[in-house]
């Protein structure tokens, strides 16, 4: 969703370790949109050559695709921070106060869970390609263990911010599924 | 077990986790990691990563970041006010003045915007106050902007279409051209809604336009020109052979940013992080649910779901459009709970052959698909463009808004009747503009 | 029973589905507790990653242009190397070279071998006019199927865009694009004979030949039992054959194809065909051999097949 509406976002308190987190994601979020700032330029870029210049555009393609890709997992944990994953809240909603509180610490486990098991194994395909030394099949043939890398960062990232949410919700500072009583 | 009942149990787990307040796309991750670990054991674990990875590693994604920093960057200034302005100013001789202005202007935002919340913001933030000012019932000015803003992603430049377009390898150039005559319909009905119950609400004074003088209609115009000329120029990129979808997107993004910052002086860092951090709120938020239901589909491709329902469907001997009502339904269900790229992504690999098979068009179905997933975005639960509406406005109760939208949906679904009627109007210009499908 | 996993990107109709289908049918009728189950049209995993999960046994079989996984081991880039081969039945006689024996020997290195070998041939298309030799491409933008092939027409004054076959339609459509080399059943496919003048379809010279065999990962095979094993090998040399045939003949339709269509057909003369592969030999080869470990050793024994 765009502007104008006053974005919420975890909650601190006091807690050092949940502002350190916030703070962490929020550099992961000025990273993301820098990104996807340079996808536009390198693109506008490509446009002008191929077509004013009538060059070949070699590496242009590939490196948009990957500032996005890396872009949207870099982008996680700062989305997560704000609160921007849409989720379905009519349940919670419904549910009484306690049953909620332990409905969201159930499925902020179980999405740390599955984060884990994702960041493991993304970490473990990084390391496949860099120790393989893979390339890109293309003539710029870039080395994929840097595009790779954004897997575990962005998913690591979002563990932590996810666990984070996780303690937040724990210690009472944050709301479950950040839903004010009724 | 049989594929059929397998995919029984997929479908209301996949129900259970995502009600359970879960986000979609780690819902998503989690019920696809469950059945991959059960029925096809570790190994396919291992692979979940690269698959999301993979699933991201295309091209033509690169559109829907593109097309939301379009949207938002334009939405971040009071361009969506001069937009209704210029109309209402230039529409004086149409009765039901306001309320047309802003829905016009939807129209217009939304040929510049590829997502409806985006639409729904930059109108709505000046229209809703305006609107209620001038005496309009709260459920028409809610309801207006919040199905004016679906039209974000019906009008071209679209993110479902580019989604759908990924998902059935269709053309999107030849997907946001349909777009186009079912929205301009769409618009009109929603018009024709919006002039009847302001005039049924008994207040005439509403319906007689205020008159400008020409000196205030041409004042105006050079503060919409800038619009006209992104509109123009992403038409000529995409159409004049310059650019694909994607390549497009960048330059209109690089064009709306460039007019934000120099025409409505949007020079602050701090304004401009505000546009960026939008953006890319909203395009992680996207592009992660197309990343994770990727990689549900490699689930249900895996265990054979997919292409079990598929035969299954072929199987059946059922009139058509029983089949096209049946498929209405479902979809309209899906959209109320899910966000539209969710649904055009666990959706499209399972109907399309389906629909290819039942002697449908894959482009018309995209705009009948599509108006479903905008009836998805003013319905509860998950009604991205009430939330919007909702924080615009925030002393106007949901109640209200739902009940001032609720007409409009019935406006979409008469345009689904409408298309199902006369296809042409969606497949006209495509066909117009690209030559027969290929 | 055991369930192999065989994942491609074409569709049904496609000659590489025929023959995966082949292996298939002939494994369960050989009645030897084996089934292979057919994921075609990317519905498991994309065109490019295949390779990986094949490598780490995550998935069983595929047929792919071996120069995909180019990037992984440089020596495949080989496998799609202007003017190397002929004709299919050059082609053939690779097959049975020690240069594919030496390929071989580094796919078991990632735990891969070949169940069937198969060659399809390509050729060119341009919107403005016919493309036969080098000084054809000078200044078009130019889509290229393969890297090798990007450096050769680079070399002779192309512009290159690249792009996946599926988006040629459209770039030539919106004018993206002059000109595109890709394989006959692709130009075929995706009906690029709507948006060009002329086509110059591979002949009794060709420059476009791609290695696409079926690949299955060897530690799978090696699990299975002896009877699955001769199973799967006698239907594998079926299918060879039957790859080999249909090959030769696609060449043939897709230019009557074009040709119904109106498109002017083109040929390539071994004069153009020599001039093409002397750039080659500046441009791909050379760069080939540059970034390859053991890589002109590898090429002379490509060159050496008669
Ligand atoms: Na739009
Ligand atoms: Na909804």
């Amino acid at each position: 969703m765009t502007g104008h509406q006053t974005v919420t976002q975890a909650r601190v308190g006091n807690n050092y370790f949940l502002k350190a987190v916030g703070a962490i994601s929020t550099l992961a979020g000025w990273t993301s949109a820098t990104m996807i700032v340079l996808a536009v330029a390198i693109t506008c870029q490509m446009i002008f050559v191929r077509f004013v210049l009538n060059h070949s555009t070699i590496w242009q393609t590939e490196m948009v695709v990957y500032l996005v890709i890396a872009a949207t997992l870099i982008g996680l944990p700062y989305v997560q921070r704000l609160r921007g994953h849409v989720n379905v809240d009519l349940i919670p909603l419904m549910l009484p106060r306690p049953v909620r509180f332990y409905l969201c610490i159930l499925t902020l486990t179980i999405s740390i869970a599955i984060i884990a098991v994702m960041f493991w194994y993304g970490a473990e395909f990084w390391h496949f390609a860099y120790e393989r030394g893979w390339k890109s099949d293309t003539v710029w043939g870039v080395r994929l263990w840097i595009p790779y890398l954004s897997l575990p960062v962005g998913l690591g990232l979002l563990m932590l911010q996810l666990t984070a949410d996780l303690v937040a919700v724990v210690l009472k500072i944050d709301l479950p599924f950040g839903l004010e009583d009724s | 077990m049989d594929p059929l009942t397998l995919s029984g149990l997929v479908a209301l787990t996949t129900i259970l986790v995502l009600f359970s307040g879960v986000s979609v796309a780690i819902g998503l991750l989690i019920v696809s990691a469950g059945f991959l670990l059960v029925f096809d054991g570790a190994r396919s674990l291992e692979l979940m990563p690269e698959i999301l990875f993979g699933k991201l590693d295309n091209f033509a994604l690169l559109a829907i970041p593109m097309f939301i920093i379009m949207g938002s960057s334009i939405a971040s200034t009071r361009a969506g006010a001069d937009l209704y302005e210029a109309l209402e100013r230039w529409l004086t001789r149409v009765p039901g003045g306001l309320v047309i202005s802003n829905l016009g202007a939807c129209a217009l935002f939304a040929a510049m915007s590829g997502s409806s919340p985006a639409t729904c913001a930059a109108i709505g933030k000046m229209g809703i106050p305006e609107m209620r000012k001038r005496g309009y019932p709260d459920g028409v000015a809610a309801g207006s902007i919040a199905a004016g803003g679906t039209l974000g992603i019906l009008i071209p430049p679209s993110v479902t279409m580019i989604v759908y377009g990924i998902a059935t390898e269709s053309s999107i150039g030849r997907l946001f051209l349909a777009g186009v005559m079912p929205g301009l319909m769409l618009v009109g009905l929603f018009m024709a809604w919006s002039l009847y119950s302001t005039a049924r609400s008994g207040d005439r004074e509403l319906l007689t336009a205020r008159a400008y003088s020409w000196r205030e209609k041409f004042e105006i115009l050079p503060r919409v020109l800038p619009f006209l000329i992104i509109i123009l120029g992403v038409l000529y990129a995409m159409y004049g052979g310059i650019a694909t979808p994607s390549e497009t997107a960048a330059v209109g993004a690089l064009l709306c940013l460039l007019i934000a910052m120099v025409i409505y002086k949007l020079w602050n860092p701090r304004d401009l992080w505000v546009v960026l951090r939008d953006s890319t709120r909203e395009s992680v938020m996207i592009l992660f649910i197309i990343a994770a239901a990727g990689v549900f589909s490699y689930m249900l491709s895996s265990l054979y779901i997919t292409q079990s329902i598929a035969e299954w469907i072929g199987t059946l001997d059922v009139n058509r459009w029983w089949l096209m009502g049946a498929i209405n339904i479902f979809l309209l269900i899906a959209g109320f709970f899910l966000p539209p790229v969710a649904v055009i992504l666990m959706a499209a690999p399972i109907l399309l052959p389906i629909i290819v098979t039942a002697g449908f068009d894959p482009i018309w179905f995209a705009v009948v698909l599509t108006i479903n997933m905008e009836i998805g975005l003013i319905s509860p639960p998950v009604g991205l463009n009430l939330y919007v509406i909702n924080g615009i406005a925030p002393d106007i109760p949901l109640k209200t808004i739902l009940s001032g939208s609720m007409p409009f949906v019935l406006c979409m679904v008469l345009a689904i009747l409408l298309l199902c009627l006369f296809p042409g109007i969606a497949t006209w210009l495509p066909d117009l503009v690209m030559g027969a499908a290929v | 029973s055991e369930e192999l996993r065989l994942s491609h990107q074409w569709s049904n109709q496609d000659v590489r589905n025929k023959v995966a289908q082949i292996v298939a049918d002939e494994v369960a009728a050989a009645d030897v507790d084996l089934d292979i189950k057919i994921f075609g049209s990317q519905s498991l995993f994309k065109a490019r990653e295949q390779y990986t999960p094949l490598s780490r046994g995550q998935l069983d079989m595929t047929i792919l242009p071996l120069s995909y996984a180019g990037g992984q081991q440089p020596a495949y880039n080989l496998t799609l190397m202007p003017g190397l081969v002929k004709n299919h039945d050059h082609a053939a006689r690779l097959n049975n070279s020690d240069f594919m024996k030496a390929l071989q020997e580094i796919m078991a290195q990632d735990d891969v071998m070949v169940l069937v070998h198969g060659y399809l041939a390509g050729g060119f298309a341009g919107t403005k006019g016919c493309i036969t030799k080098p000084e054809d491409v000078a200044g078009l933008q130019t889509r290229a199927a393969g890297k090798a092939f990007e450096q050769m027409l680079a070399g002779a004054g192309a512009s290159i865009a690249s792009m996946s076959s599926s988006e040629i339609y459209n770039a030539m459509q919106t004018g993206v694009l002059d000109a595109a080399n890709t394989s006959s059943s692709s130009f075929v496919s995706y009906r690029i004979y709507e948006q060009v003048k002329c086509y110059t379809p591979a002949g009794d010279v060709a420059l476009w030949f791609m290695y696409q065999p079926m690949l299955m990962n060897k530690s799978t095979f090696e699990a299975l039992n002896e009877e699955q094993q001769a199973a799967l090998l006698d239907a594998a040399a079926k299918a060879q054959a039957f790859y080999l045939e249909e090959a030769k003949k696609e060449d043939a339709a897709s230019a009557d194809v074009f040709r119904e269509a109106g498109v002017e057909i083109a040929t390539m003369s071994q004069a153009d065909f020599d001039a093409w592969r002397a750039l080659a030999q500046k441009t791909s080869y050379a760069k080939f051999v540059e970034d390859t470990p053991d890589g002109q050793k590898l090429l002379d024994m490509a060159l050496a097949v008669e």
